[in-house]
């Protein structure tokens, strides 16, 4: 396959040109999963169910070996939780994630909505319950955790009607999937993390405590990652309104500085609560950021 | 202590306020902008708010000290280095300026003596390793131990001369500019005149100028002569009274010690005394004023001539106006009857005044007559139109002339009409331009008329008188006939090249031809510029002597004396500091960049 037109390893402005939320999700997935000889995403119970016949793109090593040397048949072995695995994916629709620091961008929630979705089609692939909250200040959208074969449509349209709202808040909405997910299961929190991070990371080792897997994409514009601009301009708050006077060429380098740390604190709290930690430009392709995601998680399950 | 030999550069420390005035003036509110990632922002502005502050500080301080050190330097300080009694070896020029003007009184002492005592300070600074000169108002440096100046100021007074000293401060600085010395100094003491300074090279030599700082009020006699020249039954003298206009002065004309005639007149204005005589001679004649503060220019010596007078008469061909009045005059006593001076439309055979004749063709004969004569004038075109008679003060001046002969030649010309010759003479001969008729020139029918005629004719009966003015001490230059001089000490003889330095004494000196025969009168006089006491101020002194002028007070004159070999001008060292703060300013403002680029 020629990787220069496989949307998942394009850039994810021109990828957005193709098409809406869904289209853009399924030539996505398209693309890591032909890359990929299994499921990205496994649940990880080792509680067998049953044994199912073999198909094609079933991973080799759950092949019941013993059952093909006594009665000459491909089987697989199920388990419980791979056959029920619940996945919710919390996305932020903040006002500060409405923003775009360039041209031929997207904004980070165009980017997040893109790769929720994209996320969200993988496990529904795999036949997995999944569900999705938006949220801003407060919980804006909610779809429960389902498998059906309307729940990709239900979930993508959820997604694609998600506007900008306006501050904050991310525990409202992880309180909010305890609710929803029941059993444990798999939590994908999709913010640019302007927020509270010591309420957050609360939540957050919350959902863990509660058993649930948990993995934090954090979403950041280029620009966010240094200062440029007019030799001196106030710098406003989009959710807020707080502003700060400065020259550019003066703190470039002490806020660069300052970015770099805060990324590195957030990986490192996750870390401590065993969360998995991916830290995304709005410019990497979005099939990137799945392969990460999955690799991270595979390696994990 | 620091001093400024171009002071007027501080101005421009005005400049060095022009990074905070342009902070001040390019402050605005900075554009908005929407940036989500305020929080990291903040933190690091709350981080380094400190440090750039500091920043701010300090480039706002170089470069404020950058351009206040340039115009620091530019304004060329210069400060004292070491201290105590002892200089260098110094070639010193002491100028006293004991000119006219140092005899005024002020507070109770003469200028001069004030002078006197500061020099006399300064002389007692004097070491064996310098090298001294004294300039007195004759202008002439002479080289002196400290003694011998301090003998002779014993015994200085003011001299009747003006001293330049413009000029005298230039060749004061040529001899010290000559001596091998580590310093070189000129020291001015003077009332400091303004009229005293002349133009010319500035002098590079350090300058040092000292005035007593008081200055009295003065009026004086500027100028005075006779009107006119030659005195018949009667003159008068006009002078010219100067200084303050504040209140009248009373002049007095005195001959022979005897006061002839008074008048009162205001500073600014010219006093006529009128003077009756009574046998014809030479007059010593003296303008004085009430004594003021300075006495020196308060008398003005003059020589006035009185002669017989003329034996004039007239041909029908000048006219009926000039027969008329010179019927006037011969009743007056004014002019006598006779043929000394002939008035006619011809050539008379002796002292000859000329009118062209009514008939036009007898002008060719009359020229060639003149040119016979020797007489270096002719008559040219008759002209019709109207001109207006301009002379030196005659009676004929204002006049207006309607018909004239253009007159050509070259000589004496007594009167013009517009800008033509109207009225000349050569030797015993005048020529007018205009008949003396209604017709030809309104001047018979005017007041004037009969005056202008008398004084026509007494002036050329009686000739020019040779009366000279001078100040003392200049050189004059005799006519040819004068053997001796006439002075206090007796006759004093003249010299071939009939030049003489005028006596220093104020006053009339006769000049006297062989015979005996007084030929003419030398008037010695003051200058009346040292009548004028308005002193100089420091930015004039440095306009006429050079940047390196300085006018001084007492303490300053001490301080600042000898100091020249010293000093150190702090202009490169000013320089120096401008470089390192544009330096620093450039290190300070480029690390800045570099580590807001860098890590980027």
């Amino acid at each position: 396959m020629n990787t220069a037109r496989r949307p998942d390893l394009l850039d994810p402005y021109e990828v957005a040109q193709l098409g809406g939320v869904e289209l853009v999700a399924e030539g996505v997935v398209e693309g890591v999963l032909a890359g990929l000889h299994r499921s990205p995403f496994r649940g990880f119970s080792v509680e067998f169910a049953e044994h199912r016949p073999y198909q094609p793109g079933d991973e080799l090593r759950y092949l019941d070996w013993k059952m093909l040397a006594r009665s000459d048949r491909l089987v697989v072995k199920q388990y419980e939780e791979e056959t029920n695995l619940r996945a919710m994916i919390v996305l932020d629709a903040s006002r500060s994630m409405d923003w775009v620091g360039g041209e031929r961008r997207l904004t980070k929630l165009e980017y997040a909505k893109r790769l929720g979705a994209a996320l969200a089609l993988v496990l529904l692939r795999q036949r997995d319950a999944t569900g999705f909250v938006g949220f801003d200040e407060r919980v804006r959208s909610v779809v429960p955790a389902r498998s059906r074969r309307r729940q990709w449509w239900t979930l993508a349209a959820a997604v694609a009607a998600l506007a900008p709202g306006g501050g904050t808040a991310a525990e409202p909405a992880l309180y909010r999937v305890t609710d929803l997910l029941r059993r444990r299961g798999l939590v994908l929190f999709i913010s640019d993390l302007l927020l509270d991070p010591k309420l957050a990371l609360l939540a957050l080792r919350y959902l863990r405590h509660r058993g649930h897997q948990v993995i934090v994409f954090h979403i950041m514009d280029p620009a966010e990652l240094t200062l440029e601009g007019q030799p001196e301009a106030r710098f406003e708050d989009p959710e807020s309104g707080a502003g700060v006077v400065a020259r550019p060429r003066e703190l470039r380098a002490a806020y660069t500085e300052t970015v770099r740390r805060s990324i590195r604190e957030w990986r490192a709290a996750c870390r401590s609560g065993g969360i998995a930690y991916h830290h995304v430009l709005t410019d990497t392709p979005f099939g990137f950021v799945l392969r990460q995601a999955a690799t991270r998680r595979t390696r994990r399950g | 202590m620091i001093a400024f030999l171009q002071p007027l550069a501080l101005l421009g420390l005005a400049v060095a306020a022009l990074p905070t005035v342009l902070h001040l003036l390019t402050r605005r509110v900075p554009p908005t902008v929407t940036f989500p990632a305020v929080r990291y922002l903040a933190e690091t502005e709350r981080q380094q708010s400190r440090r750039l502050k500091l920043r701010h500080l300090l480039l706002l301080l170089l470069r404020t000290a950058l351009l206040a050190s340039v115009v620091l330097a530019a304004a060329r300080p210069v400060v004292r280095v070491g201290l105590g009694g002892a200089h260098a070896p110094t070639a010193l020029v002491l100028v006293l300026d004991n000119s006219v003007s140092s005899g005024a009184v002020v507070e109770g002492r003469r200028v001069v003596d004030l002078l006197a005592a500061r020099a006399r300070a300064i002389l007692q600074r004097v070491d064996e390793g310098d090298r001294l000169w004294l300039m007195q108002a004759d202008g002439l440096p002479r080289a002196l131990t400290p003694a011998e100046a301090i003998a002779l100021l014993d015994g200085l007074e003011p001299s009747p001369r003006r001293l330049d000293l413009g000029r005298a401060v230039r060749a004061a600085a040529g001899v010290v500019a000559s001596q091998a010395l580590p310093g070189r100094e000129v020291v001015v003491l003077s009332d400091l005149q303004r009229s005293a300074f002349s133009s010319g090279d500035p002098v590079t030599t350090r300058v040092l100028a000292w005035a007593p700082g008081v200055t009295p009020e003065n009026r004086s006699l500027d100028s005075a002569r006779a009107e006119p020249p030659v005195w018949s039954l009667s003159g008068q003298v006009v002078a010219a009274v100067g200084g303050v206009r504040r209140s009248p002065v009373a002049l007095r004309l005195s001959m022979g010690g005897r006061d002839v005639a008074r008048a009162v007149a205001y500073p600014g204005d010219r006093a006529a005394l009128p003077v009756r005589v009574g046998r014809p001679g030479w007059l010593a004649l003296r303008v004085s004023l009430d004594p003021d503060e300075l006495r020196a220019d308060d008398d003005w010596f003059l020589a006035a001539r009185v002669a017989e007078p003329a034996r004039a008469a007239a041909d029908a061909g000048a006219g009926r106006y000039v027969a008329d009045a010179l019927a006037v005059l011969q009743e007056g006593g004014r002019v006598g009857r006779g043929r000394t001076v002939v008035l006619a439309d011809r050539l008379a055979g002796t002292r000859s005044i000329v009118v062209p004749p009514a008939d036009q063709a007898a002008i060719g004969a009359l020229n060639r007559a003149l040119a016979a004569r020797g007489v270096a004038w002719r008559f040219g075109d008759r002209l019709d139109g109207e001109w207006r008679v301009g002379a030196d003060g005659g009676a004929a001046d204002g006049a207006t002339v309607r018909r004239r002969y253009r007159l050509l030649g070259s000589g004496a010309v007594l009167a013009r009409a517009n800008d033509d010759p109207w009225l000349v003479r050569h030797q015993d001969v005048v020529v007018l331009g205009s008949r003396l008729e209604d017709g030809w020139t309104d001047l018979p029918v005017t007041a004037g008329f009969v005056p202008f005629l008398d004084l026509l004719i007494n002036r050329i009966a009686a000739g020019e008188t040779r009366s000279m003015g001078a100040h003392p001490g200049d050189v004059v230059g005799l006519p040819a006939n004068v053997e001796e001089v006439l002075t206090a000490a007796g006759p004093q003889p003249v010299a071939g090249d009939r030049r003489i330095n005028a006596p220093w004494e104020p006053a009339v000196y006769f000049l006297r031809a062989v015979g005996g025969d007084t030929v003419g009168a030398l008037e010695v006089n003051h200058d009346p510029r040292e009548s004028r006491l308005a002193p100089a101020d420091a930015q004039v002194l440095r306009a006429a002597v050079g940047p390196g002028a300085e006018l001084l007070s007492d303490g300053a004159l001490d301080r600042e004396l000898f100091g020249g070999a010293k000093r150190a001008d702090l202009s490169g060292a000013l320089l120096l500091a401008a470089l390192l703060a544009a330096a620093l300013e450039f290190v300070v403002a480029s690390v800045g960049a570099k580590t807001g680029r860098g890590r980027a």
